[in-house]
């Protein structure tokens, strides 16, 4: 019985002991975060592929040229960015800064985050449909739906084109995820153009849902329209169209909105500490810069190949070559280079 | 060396073969689900919004009281005052819509597969692991296939929250057809009842309070529901917490979440109310 209770005593202290030593562990490694010297640099996933090639590219450089290890944290764009500021994550390799202007800006006043430099502005977004509603598609068999669709001003013409399922007789864009910054330039769109008379503006609710419905539409050949963004897996794989709108203008836009989509900046964005304990790092980030079809060429690659991200990355960064050596010195492309 | 040994099973493949397959071979039934429920919803709602914010506020006391005491249903009023407050009125309208449309095709679908369950243990013990699937797999993997079946929206929502919703009704109405007394079947039978009028008037009846509490049950998880349904484009409070989540809007969170609390405070008190009432009358 004795024997039995001492077995179990040193079982506990054992166990104890080897938590004990873990959690002793991520306090070291969270201290080190907030002082000087930097072992783990942590990256954000805010949940899409492009983002996640983005990571693996700097992931790579990072890794083999610069002797860091990296880790990358996984949530939605909130969730991460939020975790940015707090210094949980190091950095954000594709901050859509338009979708979250207020605190963006509000971290970059606040000393809480820096912008170190652009990764891609030539993106576009706006209302999507098929190129086949307007072209139709001969191989489908699919005859035009509405041939004269142009621009965006264009759709209160063709409710019965886009009809909404829950309400006949009227018209279904898609908006934006709610919440969305967005989400509020094509409300004021749907009044400045007119389309509440014969479209139902609608809340998809994610990104996940716009995506999931726009494939069920695509494959069956129906008409579709609702909001969409590129560079993504999307765009890169679908043939869709962008209705049009006037040129953007700054002035209109902040009075009706009622133009193009403002380019948005897609940046690359670090923790306040992350300059101190990492300046090397920061050095390369800051000449991180690739562009809508740069980053649309992995997506297809991974379509294509049914490849991961990192795959996506590993073949993006022997293609590119010339492109990713002039964002780090020399001697650490030639390090990653042998790496590859 | 420790890699697992390169086999594949391609289940995942089956599943979406399966929802292709569905999607466009039962396209007319799927539609006429959607076209019941969306009407369904759109009546309540339109019923919901066109009431005076007066009256609901004075039928909530009204059935507060009948079901609890005088002070919850000035509680529960209260409630729904303040919600309206913070200009949540027509939100919470269209979550009780969806969740009244949900808790109906529940019970529709749940008490008579519940009294089959009571009846077959065959059908019990299969539909059993079925039932237990469905309330742990992930909520968004099925919100995905009921895109494909019904697009976006509110039914999709209803679809999603009936997977999630339906098993407590289920498991319930059996447990308690199972539960009464077999003497006072035995009795019905030997005066000669049949099968459907034993069920009718004394299984039923005995079971009702059971029953009810799987409803209390469905009601509540399919309020639990909305803020995952919402991300399939279902409107509502749901909605309004998902909006807050995206643009960490704290304010907004806790006024659409709270608001969620107090629906679910009121359904919960007054659904256990009705089952109360059901039991004294029995006595």
């Amino acid at each position: 019985m004795k024997k039995l209770i001492i077995l179990i005593c040193a079982t506990v202290l054992v166990v104890l002991s080897a938590c004990g030593d873990s959690d002793g562990n991520g306090d070291s490694g969270s201290d080190e975060a907030g002082g000087e010297g930097i072992d783990t640099i942590v990256l954000s996933d805010a949940g899409w592929d492009s983002n996640r090639v983005h990571n693996s590219i700097a992931q790579t450089i990072i890794e083999e040229g610069y002797g860091y290890d990296t880790d990358v944290t996984a949530g939605t764009t909130a969730a991460t960015f939020q975790g940015l500021i707090e210094g949980d994550i190091n950095v954000y390799m594709e901050a859509w800064t338009d979708n979250i202007k207020e605190i963006y800006t509000e971290a970059i006043e606040a000393g809480d985050i820096e912008e170190v430099s652009v990764n891609f502005d030539d993106n576009n977004q706006g209302l999507y449909v098929p190129t086949y509603v307007i072209e139709g598609d001969e191989e489908r068999g699919i005859e035009p739906m509405a041939p004269d669709l142009q621009t965006v001003e264009d759709l209160k013409d063709y409710p019965e084109v886009f009809e909404d399922p829950e309400d006949p007789g009227r018209g279904r864009v898609v908006n934006a995820p709610s919440g969305w910054a967005v989400q509020e330039a094509i409300d004021a769109k749907f009044d400045i153009y007119g389309l509440d008379a014969t479209m139902n503006n609608f809340m998809p609710g994610s990104d996940a849902a716009i995506v999931a419905d726009l494939t069920d539409a695509y494959n069956a050949g129906e008409a579709w329209v609702g909001y969409y963004w590129s560079p993504t897996a999307v765009t890169a794989t679908m043939d869709l169209t962008l209705l049009e709108e006037p040129e953007y203008d700054e002035a209109e836009w902040e009075e009706t909105k009622a133009t193009e989509f403002p380019p948005n900046d897609v940046t690359v964005a670090v923790h306040k500490d992350l300059p101190e304990q990492a300046p090397d790092v920061v050095e390369f980030l800051s000449n991180y810069e690739t562009s809508s079809d740069l980053t649309e060429q992995a997506l297809t690659y991974m379509d294509e190949n049914d490849a991961t991200p990192e795959e996506a990355a590993n073949w993006w960064m022997n293609e590119h070559e010339d492109i990713w050596t002039s964002w780090v010195p020399e001697d650490v492309a030639e390090t990653v280079k042998e790496a590859l | 060396m420790g890699n697992f040994p390169d086999i594949r099973t391609n289940l995942g493949d089956y599943a979406d073969q399966i929802v292709s397959f569905l999607d466009s071979s039962l396209e007319g039934f799927f539609d006429f689900i959607f076209f019941i429920s969306s009407r369904t919803i759109g009546g309540i709602a339109d019923f919901l919004t066109l009431m005076p914010w007066w009256l609901f506020i004075i039928f909530i006391i009204l059935v507060g009281w009948y079901f609890k005491s005088i002070f919850s249903g000035i509680l529960y009023g209260l409630f729904v005052f303040l919600i309206g407050t913070f200009g949540l009125w027509e939100d919470m309208m269209t979550t009780i819509a969806i969740i009244v449309t949900a808790v109906l095709i529940c019970l529709l679908i749940g008490i008579p597969s519940g009294i089959w369950m009571a009846f077959s243990k065959p059908v019990s013990n299969i539909l059993r692991p079925i039932l237990d699937a469905m309330q742990t797999m992930p909520s968004f993997v099925y919100l995905i296939p009921a895109i494909f079946f019904f697009g976006l929206g509110n039914v999709s929502a209803i679809f999603a929250t009936l997977i999630y919703a339906v098993p407590p009704v289920i498991r319930l109405t059996e447990l308690a057809i199972r539960g009464v007394d077999k003497d006072v079947i035995e009795s019905a039978e030997s005066f000669g009842s049949s099968k459907l009028q034993t069920l009718r008037k004394i299984q039923l009846p005995q079971a009702l309070p059971t029953i009810m509490a799987g409803v209390n049950q469905t009601t509540m998880m399919a309020l639990a529901m909305v803020v995952i349904a919402s991300m399939v484009g279902a409107s509502g409070l749901g909605e309004q917490v998902l909006v807050s989540i995206n643009r960490i809007d704290i304010a907004l969170g806790f006024e659409a979440g709270i608001s969620i609390v107090f629906l679910a405070v009121i359904i919960d008190r007054v659904t256990n109310g009705i089952a109360d009432k059901f039991q004294k009358h029995r006595r």
